[in-house]
């Protein structure tokens, strides 16, 4: 089981590289309107020194966790920025919530997004509302918890994550930046949304897809 | 002038040929001019100029209606005014509001809440009436409007507190604004004598069925106007800091998606009522009884309450909104409201593609190899042009050490931040300055990993001190790094530079940028480590630097980024922006090209207002490029700035001129002033030998 788990985690990561990879100019773009236009570079940059660092791994005996762990410092030591401390403090938090049970149930995986929040949150003192890429990955969790408490399946849940982190990064477009350089823009940053929040959506979707094909392969 | 139709010339030359005197040769044969010459210009009544054009009066007024509407007249008002009337009237029309005040937005010199405070009290001399009951909210803008409301001649008026009190030491409590207000407008108090928020709901019940509690209510539903500010939930908003409502609850709040409170109620982004552990507790007006008032007049501004402000217009809760300019351009595009931007930036429009040559270009020409290895060859470089001065720790070009710092007993200096700096922050690592520095990606903090290097190599023995600027992710990588080094037994402490005095108001001083004036900090600290000071000196001395430095930039042209080369904002072909930071953050204003002596001036005027120098006093001075502007206009700069400065008897004791802290090639500058005391003075001479700066 645990083999599989590290792959499935593995090509989940390999997934999110491609998709930000594809939508790299769209969030540098969305980066340019309220920042200083290098979101896009950045998040690219460090996917693939995750995918990097994830190939030198035999996943045949590496568990779960590990693989979020190599993660967490692939990405920080090829990023830096506040994306960096960001990501990596949550994929270190989803690292710690998987050594519990080292598998990917449904339940699992809406700890992994659970996990990943209160990294993000921690380390960025933010919170909801900030125009932050937490107004993606908290209404994320909470469709996830809210999934989880009903014992829905995998699919349900994902669709139900998506839905929320959509819907979350759209209405960033009111709001007035809290943190990071578009705080110091103020009421300029109205109108424009967060690309933090949009680069959310992306890696939530890769996941959900990463997930779903598991779920589809695996006979239940 | 416009062409005009044949009949109307002809008869203006019948009419003005039969009167008492001919048209005189200056106007040409053209009575339209004449009419408004005398009109406009010499000040006549229409009587007088009908008179000495022999034409009827009604002829004048049709003469000079005509004018108007041909071009020949141009009214012009003010551009800041007439902006903030087009987005009173379009908030106005939009929100469906009884009225809306805006204020025009200046330069921040002013406080924002006395200037609605002021405003707002000048509309309460119209809103107000004899008989009125007005309820009145707390906060700090209520207080200011009390403070400066002064409406004579009003009778039988009362004020009554809106909520119940309040034992918080703040000065604008619900107690002393409503009795502020009462006294500027001669009215009868009555206070809700409870308190805001009880223990628990069965409290608020007996309270509220107390006799005098409930007459005070009664008087509170005879309200036909209501007085109240509007609070965001940020973190740095009074509902926060005056500890008003307990923090967790708040958190409840927030979790509920509450974005503001309207007279201690809690609302959502769309102005519903958010249900929480307060709403039992609360002795107030509750929002339906707001919300029947007659006229509900808000008064807010800032744009962090541009969302509290929305949600209470959406809610229906104001129907009179004073505001400013910033603020309410914020909320109608936060609505989607965008015409009215187009409607502005319509009326000075010029088509500028017409007039694009033919040789106009799409990229910025640079020196590149791979535009994805400018940072590496650029450390490459720099590793073999500064040799003497620093090596790379572990064969890590990201990560610098002096040849000469670091030595047992003496603290250890580590610098850092992004790239497109340049000479900053590498040029400052050596004998008497930094001893180590982390370097990131282009505007992008080191990772912790880098960092911790630094402090490593840096550290001899008796802690290291960080030096940087406070951007987000500079914090977030520096503070991991002082983890990782406390758990290798260093001790770290940290100086977050914050002199750029235009990237927030005063208040919010530690929420501002460090820029240029790193340049002083890093000195000053490097000399107190040289020093053998203790890590706490070192800190103490960093800290009265950075508190005594005041930096300010202005922006031309905007800089390009190696890898898209293309330039990262636009500003317009006779604009520049006052108050620019170093990664193309936006300013405070942008503003037409002026004079360097008035930008010069600009930028001095806003640092005396916060330098509180006396004659006699002496300062440190950096007149520093952004890029691309060349030494001879730098020295144009330092000229003013050096009469400015002389002008108020205050000494330059030390200066630089030059490249010190850029952001790549954009065109313009900042100035730093650093006022003196005795021991920065001394640690400004201490010796020191680096790349680009040597002293003694």
């Amino acid at each position: 089981m645990s083999d599989n788990a590290a792959r499935r985690l593995s090509r989940m990561f390999y997934r999110i590289s491609i998709a930000i990879e594809a939508g790299k100019d769209h969030l540098s773009d969305l980066d340019g309107a309220i920042g200083d236009a290098d979101h896009g570079i950045t998040m690219s940059l460090g996917f693939m020194a995750v995918n990097a660092e994830l190939a030198k791994l035999n996943l045949d005996d590496t568990l779960p966790s590990e693989v979020f762990a190599v993660a967490a410092s692939a990405f920080l030591d090829a990023v830096g920025a506040s994306t960096g401390p960001l990501y990596a403090t949550a994929f270190r938090r989803a690292a710690q919530a998987l050594k519990k049970e080292e598998c990917l149930s449904p339940a699992d995986q809406a700890a992994i997004v659970e996990a990943m929040t209160i990294g993000i949150k921690e380390r960025g003192k933010g919170q909801r509302g900030d125009k932050t890429m937490l107004d993606a990955w908290v209404p994320a969790t909470e469709a996830a918890v809210n999934a989880r408490a009903r014992a829905a399946g995998g699919p349900e849940m994902w669709n139900a994550i998506l839905e929320a982190a959509e819907a979350g990064a759209n209405s960033t477009r009111s709001m007035v930046a809290a943190r990071g350089r578009a705080a110091r823009l103020g009421e300029r940053s109205l109108g424009h949304m967060d690309p933090g929040a949009a680069s959310a959506v992306i890696i939530l979707r890769a996941m959900k897809d990463t997930f779903e094909e598991g779920e589809r392969a695996s006979p239940q | 002038m416009t062409v005009k139709t044949l009949s109307a010339r002809k008869n203006g030359i019948a009419r003005a040929e039969a009167g008492t005197e001919p048209i005189p040769l200056r106007y040409g044969d053209d009575p339209y001019v004449w009419a408004c010459w005398l009109y406009y210009e010499d000040h006549m009544t229409q009587g007088d100029i009908a008179e000495i054009m022999g034409i009827s009066r009604a002829t004048v007024n049709s003469y000079l209606a005509d004018a108007r509407a041909r071009g020949i007249v141009n009214i012009s008002l003010e551009p800041s005014r007439l902006s903030s009337l087009s987005i009173a009237q379009e908030l106005k029309r939009h929100f469906g509001l009884h009225d809306c005040l805006v204020v025009p937005s200046d330069d921040n010199t002013r406080p924002l809440i006395d200037r609605l405070g002021r405003a707002a009290a000048q509309a309460l001399a119209k809103l107000l009436k004899s008989g009125d009951t007005l309820a009145v909210a707390w906060g700090r803008t209520v207080l200011a409007i009390a403070e400066q409301a002064s409406v004579p001649g009003l009778q039988d008026v009362t004020v009554v507190q809106a909520t119940g009190g309040t034992a918080a030491n703040f000065a604008y409590t619900p107690e002393l604004c409503a009795s502020a207000m009462a006294g500027a407008i001669s009215a009868r108090l009555v206070n809700i004598t409870a308190p805001a928020v009880v223990s628990t709901a069965e409290v608020r019940d007996m309270l509220l069925r107390e006799p005098l509690i409930e007459s005070q209510f009664d008087a509170l539903a005879k309200a036909n106007k209501a007085l109240f500010g509007i609070s965001s939930l940020r973190p740095n908003s009074t509902i926060h800091t005056s500890g008003f409502f307990e923090s967790v609850s708040l958190q409840q709040y927030l979790a509920r998606n509450a974005v503001g409170v309207v007279a201690g109620r809690f609302i959502d982004g769309q102005g519903k009522p958010v249900a929480g552990p307060l709403d039992d507790r609360t002795i107030g007006i509750s929002l339906e009884m707001l919300r029947a008032i007659g006229l509900r007049i808000a008064v807010a501004g800032g744009f962090d309450k541009v969302p509290a402000i929305l949600a209470a217009l959406r809610g229906g809760y104001v129907n009179v909104l004073i505001t400013d300019a910033a603020t309410g351009r914020g909320i109608l595009n936060a609505d989607g409201v965008t015409e009215l931007d187009q409607k502005l930036s319509q009326r000075p429009k010029v088509d500028h593609r017409a007039a694009l040559p033919s040789n106009f270009r799409t990229h910025i020409k640079k020196f590149l190899n791979d535009p994805n290895d400018v940072v590496e060859e650029m450390l490459d470089g720099v590793v073999k042009a500064h040799a003497a001065y620093i090596r790379p720790i572990k064969g890590s070009h990201r990560a610098l050490v002096a040849r000469t710092g670091p030595r047992p007993g003496k603290v250890g200096l580590v610098i850092g931040g992004g790239t497109g700096h340049e000479p900053c922050f590498l040029g400052y690592v050596g004998k008497g300055l930094a001893d180590a520095v982390a370097v990131g990606n282009i505007f992008s903090s080191p990772p912790p990993g880098t960092i911790f290097q630094c402090a490593n190599a840096a550290s001899g023995g008796q802690g290291v001190l960080f030096v940087y600027g406070n951007y987000a992710g500079d914090v977030m990588n520096f503070d991991m790094a002082a983890e990782m080094a406390a758990e290798h037994d260093i001790e770290v402490r940290t100086v977050v530079t914050t002199d750029d005095i235009a990237s927030s108001p005063l208040e919010d001083r530690e929420g501002r940028r460090g820029v240029a004036g790193n340049f002083f900090m890093f000195k000053v600290a490097g000399a107190a480590c040289d020093r053998g000071l203790s890590l706490d000196a070192c800190e103490a001395a960093t800290r009265k630097a950075n508190a005594r430095t005041f930096t300010m930039g202005v922006a031309l042209e905007p800089c390009s980024m190696p890898q898209t080369r293309r330039q990262n904002f636009e500003i317009g072909p006779d604009d520049i922006e006052i108050g620019m930071g170093i990664h193309g953050e936006r300013g405070v204003i942008r503003d037409k090209m002026m004079t360097a002596d008035e930008i010069t001036d600009r930028v001095m005027d806003r640092i005396f207002s916060e330098m509180k120098a006396a004659p006699g006093d002496r300062v440190a001075v950096l007149v520093n490029s952004f890029g691309a502007t060349p030494l001879m206009e730098l020295y144009i700069l330092f000229r003013r700035v050096e009469q400015r400065l002389s002008a108020k008897d205050i000494k330059i004791e030390a200066n630089w001129v030059g490249h010190y802290c850029t952001s790549l090639d954009m065109v313009g500058a900042s100035i730093s002033v650093l006022h003196l005391d005795t021991e920065l003075t001394e640690l400004l001479h201490h010796p020191c030998d680096t790349a680009v700066l040597r002293i003694g």
